[in-house]
Order: C-alpha cells, then structure tokens, then sequence
C-alpha cells in the first residue's frame, strides 16, 4: 500500500510541475479520521519534508472536507499565519482522494512534553502571547475565498449542539443547565471571522521559540471570533496545568495582550469566559458523540468507549465555573 | 450474596495486576498507551461497584430537594424538569443538587482530574 501511495504521489506532484522520487513515506499518528504521512521529496538538487494528509470518509458531522482545509491554510498563510505551506490540493474525484500535500514544518506537537520538557521550558512564557496573535491574525483572514465554509451564529453553535447532546439520549442535568445559561449570554457585536475551531495544544506546533505552526483545520468555520480564545482556556485543554488558564502554559493577560495588539476587535476576559463555557459544553458532546460512536457499533474501540467516562470532567468544569467561581 | 472470594473488586484487582505487571513490559508504545486506557476503565468500574449504590441514593435525595415527585426521581426526571424551565436556575436547591451530583459522578470516572482535586481539597 505504501509502494501504491508513492507511485500516486509522485504522478500528483509532477502533474503539478513539482518531480522527484518519493522516498522514507511514513505513517504518523494523528487524528483518527484522517491519514497523516510524512516523505522526503528528492530530486536531484535537494531533499524536502513533506506531510501528505488525506481524509478517510468517515469524519465528524462537525468535521469539514480535508481538501478545504488546504484552500483555509492558503489563504491565512497570505495573513502571516504560522502554517505550512500547500504544495498539491486533490479532491475525491482524483487518485489521491479528498487530500492535500504541505511543506513540513519543524516543531512539537505532543502537549505533554510542551509542558514538561526542559526544552520548551523558554517558550512556555512566550506562548500565550503568540497564541493571542496568531488567532487574531486568523479572524483578520479576508472571508471572500472562504465562502464554502459553514456559518455559525453563537446562537446557531449552542442549538446545533444541544441537538446533537439530545439525540444521544443520555440526560445530564449540568448540560441542560448549561444550555440554558448559554442561551442567556450576551456575545457581542462581532464581525463574522474565519475561527479555528480546535485552537489548542496538540493542534500547534512549538519549539524553544515558541509557536511555529497551526495545523488542523478541519474544524474551522465562520462565526463569533471569541469561540477560538475561549476554546484554548477550557480546563479540558490544560492537560493538568489547571493553573495556568490558557492551555496549561499561560495566562490570559497575555493571550488578550497578544490579540488585542494585532486584532481590530478588543476583547475582555469576561466575554472570554461566556466562550470558555460553550467550549466546555462542546468538548462535553463531542466525548458523547465519540463514545456512541462506540456503543451504536459503527467503530469498536476502547478509547472510544473510555471517552464516554469523560463527559463527567466536563460538568465538574462547567460545575465549577457557573457555580463555584472558578476560572 | 452467594458467591465467594475474591469478589468482583479483587477479581479485578487481580486483572489489574496482571495486565501491569506481566503484560505492559511486552507491549510496543502504542499499545502500552492503550493498556494504561485498560486498566484505567478497569479502575472505574472498581469503583463503580464500591461506591454506585450510595452515591446514587445520594443523588436522589439532592434531587428530591429540587423537584417534587410521587416516587423517586430519576435523572432523567431532574434534567428535563431543568430543560423545561421548571426550574429557577437560582435556586439553592438546585446549585447544591448540580454540585453534588457531579462530584458523585467524577468521583468514580476520575478521582484525579484536576477541578475534582481542587474542589475537595
């Protein structure tokens, strides 16, 4: 199959004008709805990384088409967004199915060394306030060529998942409560932005500097900007670092530093919360979904089966935000 | 109850071991990984067995605070009563009841998660 993936590689690139032989094509572990694979680009000037994603048919209602992921990384590379550039976009009328091709880019994803290995330790203070930059510089992307996205008013998001939480079929009181709050909140006046959707260790790329990437962006769509910052402060996303509120490694006078620097919205760490809230319940729906992704047979897995056990970490963070005071 | 030792806790007790200290050294990263997620469900069921029943009775007598009903309530009960706007979302009754019964919950799912930690603390 890898020999297969080549020879389809080699003919999509050189259809593009790019030629050269395909050579150590590896498989990397990642999302389990698409393929990630990593391969040198060889000819006879020079060696170059290269990362082949494709999706598998089978993604997440949520999810959007792989092959508009790379159409999203052009166009917010443009911006000066860290992300890898595109080198082939197929669709799954071709040979290489709904995918695309990008230039690697050098960099960490693994939360749990970010935080822990003495090597990141210099970027750890660093990254709240790039972080904060590089999602403003996302929501400033120009939405023309972005049409094709999804577009979510708050209002919208919360219905879409209270739907979702319901077919389900499991009640629990500390959504419903949720829902309800939410549907009460205000969330400003904002611009419809392009958001990330899934901003977040794990989805970034670090090294000793700092943020050199975002990758992921099959979550993205058009909506309230805040989404995006509220997101990345979810206790669900700070691997254990409870204390440092955006994602484990930093603190959100930085983040909001960061963006309102780089941002024409200015934002506060109150609207943050409100999102921090949503993100909570959405990480809480998408666990649901993963485990009766399980439990209806479509996929048997362990993990799939465990995630179900961690909607509880989600109400006791949304517990403890709405009332008991935490951050 | 009828049936011997070991019970359903030290039969799993036993898995545990097992599969910690004779399997996970003979396994390749990715499935080590997995094994942790093993014994990690193992462990939830343990202390579902131990502590479920109270901690369920205990959840209806927080629920029985918030809403009347003729026998006793259910969850499902407690949560469309909330979804319905039934409910005050201000009531103490309520708050206490959310509380209580979260911490129920991931005081079996997950002792060790960080808000747990910190609000029992």
């Amino acid at each position: 199959m890898n020999e297969d993936l080549s020879i389809l590689l080699s003919a999509g690139l050189s259809k593009q004008g790019i030629n050269g032989s395909i050579e150590n094509l590896e498989p990397l572990t990642g999302g389990a709805s698409k393929e990630t694979w990593k391969f040198n680009l060889v000819n006879s000037s020079k060696s170059s990384r290269m990362i082949f994603r494709r999706g598998s048919g089978a993604e997440s209602s949520l999810a959007i088409r792989t092959s508009d992921e790379a159409k999203i990384q052009e166009e917010v590379l443009k911006k000066g967004v860290p992300v890898p550039e595109i080198v082939l976009v197929s669709n799954s009328n071709n040979d290489l199915g709904n995918s695309y091709v990008m230039k690697f880019i050098e960099g960490e994803t693994i939360a749990r060394k970010i935080l822990r290995d003495e090597c990141y330790k210099s970027a750890l203070p660093l990254l709240a306030h790039q972080c904060g930059e590089a999602i403003a510089k996302i929501h400033n992307t120009p939405l023309k060529n972005l049409q094709f996205l999804p577009k979510k008013s708050p209002i919208q998001l919360i219905e879409d998942l209270y739907l979702l939480y319901e077919s389900y079929k499991q009640p629990s009181p500390v959504f419903e409560y949720a829902y309800r709050w939410l549907k009460e909140q205000n969330y400003g006046n904002f611009e419809d932005s392009l958001v990330h959707g899934d901003f977040r260790l794990g989805n970034i790329l670090v090294n000793e500097n700092g943020l050199t990437g975002i990758i992921d962006w099959e979550l993205a769509h058009i909506g309230n900007p805040i989404q995006d910052l509220g997101w990345i402060c979810g206790n669900s996303w700070r691997f254990g670092n409870s204390k440092k509120v955006v994602g484990g490694f930093g603190d959100i006078e930085d983040l909001i530093k960061g963006y309102n620097g780089i941002s024409n919205e200015k934002i506060n760490a109150e609207l943050i919360k409100t999102w921090q809230v949503f993100g909570t319940f959405r990480w809480g729906v998408i666990c649901l979904m993963q485990a009766y992704a399980h439990l209806n047979g479509s996929v048997n897995s362990i993990e799939k089966a465990a995630i179900g056990r961690r909607v509880s970490e989600t109400e006791i963070d949304i517990v403890d935000l709405l009332l008991l005071g935490g951050d | 109850m009828i049936f011997d030792r070991p019970t359903n806790i030290e039969l799993i007790s036993a898995v545990i071991d097992f599969l910690d200290l004779e399997i996970k050294e003979e396994l390749p990263p990715h499935l080590a990984f997995k094994l942790r997620i093993v014994t990690n469900v193992l462990k939830i069921v343990q202390r579902e067995i131990d502590l479920g029943d109270t901690l369920s009775k205990d959840a209806q007598d927080l629920i029985k605070e918030v809403i009347e009903s003729t026998q006793e309530p259910s969850l499902i009960e407690f949560a469309s009563s909330i979804k319905e706007g039934n409910i005050d979302l201000d009531k103490e009754s309520l708050r206490k009841a959310l509380i209580g019964i979260t911490k129920s919950k991931i005081s079996v799912d997950n002792p060790n998660y960080s808000t747990f930690k910190k609000l029992v603390e």
